[in-house]
């Protein structure tokens, strides 16, 4: 990951909760960075080796998938036009992905015009993972999703939960309404309108498939960071989420951008540091617990301090 | 002619670039359907805003029975045809004064002779049937209502008596849900800025609050959707939305359509 387009996270230094969502327009659910070939190759090999794991759906959430695959494709040509192409002839499409010399053809709505599910199809042409809401009349659901680079979560666990529950082990999101709130405000969002956020936590390695499934394999590794190795080993790991209303079938969309970068990197940033620091260091105990970072957070406190003091050193 | 909202009539599975709305002429002379039918031409320009949905199809159901009457039938074309493009089941009851004055009668005669009944009878007749149709439902049915206030009045009110949860019961106003007959000039006191601004009896809280430069945030102007929700520090509110709680009403109002008595003072 190039630290010039990284979405660095904080803006202030101290940790604070909040619906910090913004208005997006264009509202593209879609970011194609340098990493794409390697990221996509990842996610289909995850989702050959792992489909269950990688994707579910429930039957109520065909109809919002096909209008998902519609939407992800008119928005990759719109956005990137040079990259992807989508012609149309009635209800047949022809997708091409130029990156990856691909194409894709299908009638809309048309189950029998195509192999996999359509989130299926189209999550394999972006680097986010894409989960659908059901906007139901009681309340948002998880429908359907395809899942490879989720942070410490089960989309099998989570299928066919509600949004709410979903989020009640998030410390203190309970009490203060908080999540109610969040709630109201994407039952809110208008057609065609998308609102995104950031979200962040740490991950050990540059791992960006890290499901809950798996956590035996990567969970250990937090055991082994060091002050000494923590530049290396410990990575800022930042979500870019968008939320989208689909107009026909009125659900939500919600994608996940996943962006790694290393401690190493992200301390030649001299306010990055300040504040990445400021943010840890006010972490209350129980979102450190929460995120996964209490085992290590003194290490990481520990680098980034000595980080600081070898910089102001270098300067004297 | 200000801002109107109107109905989309379009199938929505169809592949046009294009969307349709059917406006009544109710003939009073500054209303934006005599504008629209009598100095709207082909060609003009009109300016829009996206649309929005604050009457969804709940997917969900086992059941849809859409209940129309008179010019309340246009959301209900888009929705038939998402229905039945979807495979779900569905019927409406429509009510008019007759025949003739019953909007794209031979239109939904045609494409659903089997979804659809129609009422031009007497009041009383038409309740009788209405209400024995709601009696006789599937477990799992939603109810969309849409048509004159006294109508959805009755048949939301006959609904929650049948033992229909609220959950199940939809309804589109075509104005908001109590009018004040007769609305009074008021002023208000914004906390953060500290701004005064009169809201005088033709205008809402919300144009009188932006126009003073206080960005308050909207979107459907009709309280239902609760975008542009204030804090309410001190006043009587008249509450004419249909969004907020019972609860949130205590410190909260939509500003879009609830008014004030002589002074309030709000934060945004």
């Amino acid at each position: 990951m190039s630290i010039h387009s990284f979405p660095f996270p904080f803006s202030k230094e101290e940790y604070a909760y909040s619906n910090n969502s913004s208005l997006l327009d264009p509202p593209w659910m879609i970011t194609v960075t340098d990493d794409y070939k390697k990221e996509i190759m990842l996610k289909r090999k995850l989702l050959q080796q792992n489909h269950d794991r990688c994707f579910r759906s429930l039957p109520i959430s065909l109809e919002s998938q096909w209008e998902v695959l519609r939407l992800v494709l008119h928005q990759l040509a719109e956005a990137y036009p040079s990259h992807f192409s989508l012609s149309q002839n009635g209800k047949e499409f022809k997708f091409q992905n130029h990156l990856l010399e691909e194409e894709v053809q299908f009638v809309f709505r048309d189950n029998a015009s195509i192999d996999l599910e359509p989130l299926d199809i189209v999550g394999r042409h972006v680097q986010e993972d894409l989960i659908l809401m059901g906007d139901r009349s009681d309340g948002l659901f998880l429908e359907a999703g395809q899942l490879c680079f989720p942070s410490n979560w089960s989309l099998t666990f989570v299928l066919g939960m509600e949004f709410k529950s979903i989020h009640y082990p998030v410390p203190g999101i309970k009490d203060s309404g908080f999540i109610e709130k969040v709630e109201r405000f994407i039952s809110r969002i208008g057609p065609n309108t998308a609102w995104e956020r950031k979200n962040w936590s740490i991950t050990i390695s540059e791992k960006l498939d890290t499901p809950l499934e798996t956590y035996a394999d990567w969970g250990r590794l937090r055991k082994e960071v060091t002050h000494e190795n923590a530049g290396e080993m410990v990575h800022l790991r930042v979500e870019v989420q968008r939320l989208y209303r689909l107009p026909i079938n009125h659900d939500i969309l919600f994608s996940i951008h996943t962006y790694l970068l290393s401690l190493e990197e992200l301390v030649q940033h001299e306010q990055w540091l300040k504040m990445f620091y400021e943010n840890i260091r006010t972490l209350s105990s129980d979102i450190a617990d929460y995120k996964g970072i209490s085992q290590y957070k003194d290490e990481v406190i520990h680098f980034l301090e000595k980080t600081m003091d070898d910089k102001e050193k270098m300067i004297r | 002619m200000g801002l109107r909202q109107y109905s989309l009539i379009n199938d929505p599975f169809q592949e046009k670039s294009e969307f349709t709305i059917a406006v009544k002429n109710v003939g009073t002379k500054e209303g934006g359907s005599a504008f629209l039918h009598h100095h709207v031409h082909t060609g003009d320009v009109i300016e829009a805003s996206g649309p929005e949905n604050f009457f969804p199809v709940r997917t969900e159901a086992r059941h849809h029975l859409l209940l129309a009457a008179g010019i309340g039938i246009t959301p209900f074309l888009s929705m038939m045809a998402f229905l039945k493009g979807m495979n779900q089941p569905f019927e409406l009851h429509y009510s008019g004064s007759s025949e003739h004055e019953c909007a794209f009668y031979s239109t939904i005669k045609e494409n659903y002779p089997d979804e659809s009944t129609f009422y031009f009878m007497k009041r009383e007749q038409k309740e009788r049937e209405l209400k024995k149709v709601l009696e006789d439902q599937p477990v799992g049915t939603h109810i969309y209502i849409c048509g004159p206030s006294s109508f959805m009045d009755t048949y939301l009110s006959y609904c929650k008596n049948l033992g229909y949860p609220d959950e199940n019961l939809h309804s589109e106003r075509f104005r908001p849900a109590k009018i004040t007959q007769k609305p009074y000039p008021f002023s208000v006191t914004e906390k953060n800025t500290g701004k005064t601004v009169q809201v005088q009896s033709n205008q809402s809280l919300l144009e009188a609050l932006r126009e003073e430069g206080i960005p308050v945030p909207y979107a459907c102007r009709m309280g239902v959707c609760g975008t542009c929700e204030v804090n309410v520090c001190n006043g009587e509110v008249i509450h004419h939305d249909t969004f907020l709680t019972e609860d949130e009403r205590k410190e909260k109002m939509l500003t879009c359509v609830s008014r004030g008595k002589g002074h309030l003072s709000v934060r945004v």
